[in-house]
């Protein structure tokens, strides 16, 4: 059953740049995807049309076949508020707490003046909690986020994510950041709870040896268009090496586990 | 809160209470600021309500009619005026400069080689500022009659502060290099003063003079109000008989002037720096 | 020179001739502008007839006023003293002004501080309207506010706290807007991804991160303000400068000394107060 599907999205930008070329993919249901190409091929892109961040200039993206592409003003909020992201800085509200900081995942989710004055249902703040033990921080609940290693503002930025309860979660080269260790063990943690929750997953990563590792299926991209497509059996050396339109350089494109 | 959580009572951790008080002690920061406001608008000689609408019934009107009916008649006189203005607010700015630049040699750290004999010049920059310019030009204009000249000290003298501070900050945040090095190349001080200081210090100190320069064309335009040259006069004039159609003309060309002269000036500044 | 410097190549007339010079474009556009300030300066000294060469010759004129702002020693306590406490009063009305003002002012300033910057504004119609709104707004000085307040208001302190509130949105409200585009867009669109709305996003994602720039900013208006308030009495809108006033009128120098020094101390003392706290929150 197709949960995400993309029906030729292009993409330009006002600067005249075309950063999807008419793209077409369907993703199933808890699928964990796996989104790899040189910086530039248009991989962000790709991953900011599902929650409508870019807006396609032709094309639709449909999540449980509704149009994202066409929802506008609170239809969008509440397809956006089922879809969980993570970025590659984070994104967290520094000198904020760690908890104010998963709660704000709640926001489209409660009505609009408890999240202006922070009057959280308690069942929402209990949840909020839960997130943080579930990304393995439960004792960082009141510490602000700039007290916090890359890792675990990393973890906060996927249990805020998670405090939405999504039905789909978007990473965008979320461990781009951080050391090859911390790296591994937040990718695992993504994808176990991925599994755990039947999440559908679409990561962006960079290293190909994660990407052999954790996902499901690899989609390969280049120059705004989708080069690959497959398991990750398939996906060998030899695939990589078209993917980049380069040999692959063993320091900069594996990261040893 | 929801019945559901009659049923089932929810085990929240608590935040540590130094985070608790500061919450209250945030909220009753806020607190106190309205019922400080609340206190000073009791005790305040506020006229009463009545009162208030008696004159906005009878001044409002007229000031609608004027407003909206501009005597362009009085254009030149006004656009003339403000020229005058905007002269004074050059010479004053200058007349600043020129004392802060002196002055900011002996408020700067690094060049007098120790904090304490930068001190006597640092005090001197701050009451230079905190003494409001329109004192300094009631000052000036009760010693030396009124008119433009009154005006331009009255500026050039409160600039100083502002100036004299910000060029002795630059003075003291340049970088220490180029000076060793055209030492280093046997300079002398002369030399060094012009190769390394003034390279470095010279858009910062334009680019500030032209700041203040914006500052003080605002402030040339109400100098007039203590007879000290520029707008000001005449529309003080005007205000007292509240002939708003040559009132509102004299605002238009005041605010049409510094937006464009604003304009200009930020344009200029961010090509510098 | 160093007797035993290594023997240096000497310079060809050839090598001279290659020095490229700077493109002409640069150095015509400097010369021009100086040209330009040279001539402003110029034509303003002459307009203005500001007169260096009487300054000089009329100091003694000035030195000889500055004495009479200061009583003899010997009554110093039986004029200025018995004239300190009637400043009380007009002293207390200054900062009520000056509080009032810059209470209303940050009120008021808050929202359109979101609505004038690009990175939290509702569209771009709503962002130039209160750019425009503020635009003007800062480019009427604190005392002609006063000035055009004081004849639509009753004379008094009301037109003053007016004055002052409008003049405090102006600075606020572009300090704050600055502030607010300078701050992290990471948040902003985190926030925007999780569906959240408007004023939520910008309370959660943009607030923390410019609240205590925002706080010491209120205190440096009120700085301003305070200032501002000494002076806004002499178009007769309250406060001390009002009393300034009627002492000019009157030629009562000695209070007129008096009230200058005790501005001066009151101002100095704010300030100071507010630089140090302003120290302490950054």
């Amino acid at each position: 059953m197709s949960h995400i599907e993309f029906r030729d999205v292009e993409v330009t930008y006002k600067t005249g740049l075309k950063a999807l070329k008419g793209i077409n993919l369907t993703i199933p249901r808890g699928q964990f995807l796996v989104v790899v190409g040189l910086s530039g091929a248009g991989k962000s892109t790709l991953i900011r049309t599902v929650n409508n961040l870019v807006v396609p200039s032709a094309g639709n993206v449909l999540v449980d076949d509704v149009d994202v592409t066409a929802a506008r003003g609170r239809k969008l909020r509440q397809v956006r508020s089922d879809i969980g992201m993570i970025f590659q800085t984070f994104n967290l509200v520094k000198r904020s707490g760690v908890l104010r900081n998963v709660l704000a995942g709640r926001l489209g989710d409660v009505p609009a003046w408890r999240g202006v004055l922070g009057a959280f249902p308690r069942e929402d703040i209990a949840y909020a909690h839960e997130c943080l033990g579930r990304v393995g921080i439960p004792e960082k609940a009141f510490v602000r986020a700039d007290a916090l290693s890359g890792g675990q503002q990393q973890r906060v930025g996927i249990a805020r994510a998670l405090a939405q309860k999504p039905s789909v979660m978007l990473a965008d080269e979320p461990v781009a950041s951080l050391d090859p260790p911390t790296s591994h063990s937040v990718m695992s943690d993504l994808k176990r709870i991925a599994r755990e929750d039947g999440i559908t997953t679409i990561v962006n990563l960079h290293f190909i040896d994660m990407a052999r590792e954790y996902a499901d299926r690899i989609v390969g991209m280049r120059d705004g268009l989708v080069v690959f497509d497959g398991t990750p059996n398939e996906a060998t050396d030899k695939a990589f090496e078209d993917i980049y339109g380069r040999p692959i350089d063993r320091e900069k494109d594996m990261r040893g586990a | 809160m929801s019945d559901q959580s009659h049923a089932r009572p929810l085990q929240i951790p608590r935040p540590p209470a130094s985070q608790v008080r500061n919450r209250y002690a945030l909220l009753g920061g806020a607190g106190l600021s309205v019922v400080l406001l609340v206190v000073v608008l009791i005790t305040m000689n506020l006229p009463t309500w009545d009162r208030v609408m008696l004159g906005l019934r009878r001044t409002l009107p007229p000031l609608w009619r004027g407003f909206t009916n501009p005597d362009f008649e009085l254009f030149p006189l006004a656009f003339n005026a403000m020229m005058e203005t905007f002269y004074m607010a050059v010479i004053g700015t200058l007349l600043g400069g020129v004392l802060a630049f002196a002055l900011s040699f002996l408020a700067a750290r690094n060049l007098l080689g120790g904090t304490a004999r930068a001190m006597p010049g640092k005090a001197l920059l701050v009451a230079v500022r905190t003494f409001p310019e329109i004192l300094l030009a009631i000052i000036f204009v009760a010693a030396a009659g009124p008119g433009p000249t009154a005006g331009i000290m009255a500026m050039g003298i409160h600039s100083i502060g502002f100036l004299g501070k910000i060029f002795s900050d630059v003075i003291e945040g340049i970088d220490p290099g180029p000076l060793e090095a055209i030492n280093a190349a046997g300079g002398n001080q002369i030399q060094v003063f012009f190769f390394a200081v003034v390279p470095q210090v010279l858009p910062e100190f334009a680019s500030n003079l032209l700041y203040r320069f914006e500052i003080n064309l605002r402030a040339a335009t109400i100098l007039g109000l203590v007879g000290a040259g520029g707008i000001g006069g005449p529309l003080l004039q005007r205000l007292s008989f509240r002939r708003w159609d040559e009132i509102s003309m004299i605002l238009i060309v005041i605010i049409g002037f510094i937006i464009v002269v604003d304009a200009i000036s930020s344009r200029v500044r961010r090509q510098l720096v | 020179m160093a007797p035993d410097r290594p023997p240096q190549p000497p310079v060809s007339a050839g090598a001279v001739a290659a020095v490229p010079t700077p493109p002409l474009a640069g150095r015509l556009k400097g010369m021009l502008a100086l040209l330009i300030v040279g001539a402003i300066v110029v034509l303003a000294y002459r307009q203005t007839s500001f007169d260096l060469e009487a300054l000089f010759t009329g100091a003694a004129d000035f030195w000889r006023f500055f004495g009479r702002l200061v009583p003899p020693f010997s009554e110093v306590g039986s004029d200025w003293g018995a004239y300190l406490p009637e400043l009380v009063g007009p002293l207390i009305e200054t900062l009520q002004i000056a509080y009032v003002g810059t209470f209303f002012g940050t009120l008021l300033a808050m929202p359109l501080i979101f609505l004038a910057s690009a990175n939290t504004a509702n569209d771009p119609v709503t962002m130039w309207i209160a750019r425009t709104l503020l635009t003007v707004l800062r480019s009427i000085p604190d005392l002609l506010w006063a000035a055009i307040l004081v004849p639509i208001l009753v004379v008094g302190p009301l037109p003053g706290a007016l004055a002052l509130t409008l003049f405090s949105i102006g600075i606020l409200a572009k300090l704050g807007s600055e502030t607010v585009e300078s701050a992290d867009p990471g948040p902003l669109e985190a926030l925007r991804a999780a569906g959240a709305g408007r004023t939520a996003t910008i309370v959660y994602a943009v607030v923390p991160q410019v609240a205590a720039t925002m706080v010491s900013y209120i205190l440096y208006v009120f700085e301003i303000n305070v200032r501002a308030s000494v002076i806004i009495g002499l178009v007769g809108a309250g406060g001390i400068g009002f009393t300034l006033q009627t002492r000019l009128n009157f030629f009562d120098y000695t209070g007129v000394g008096l009230i200058i020094v005790v501005i001066f101390a009151v101002v100095l003392i704010i300030d100071s107060i507010s630089v140090w706290a302003r120290s302490k929150l950054i």
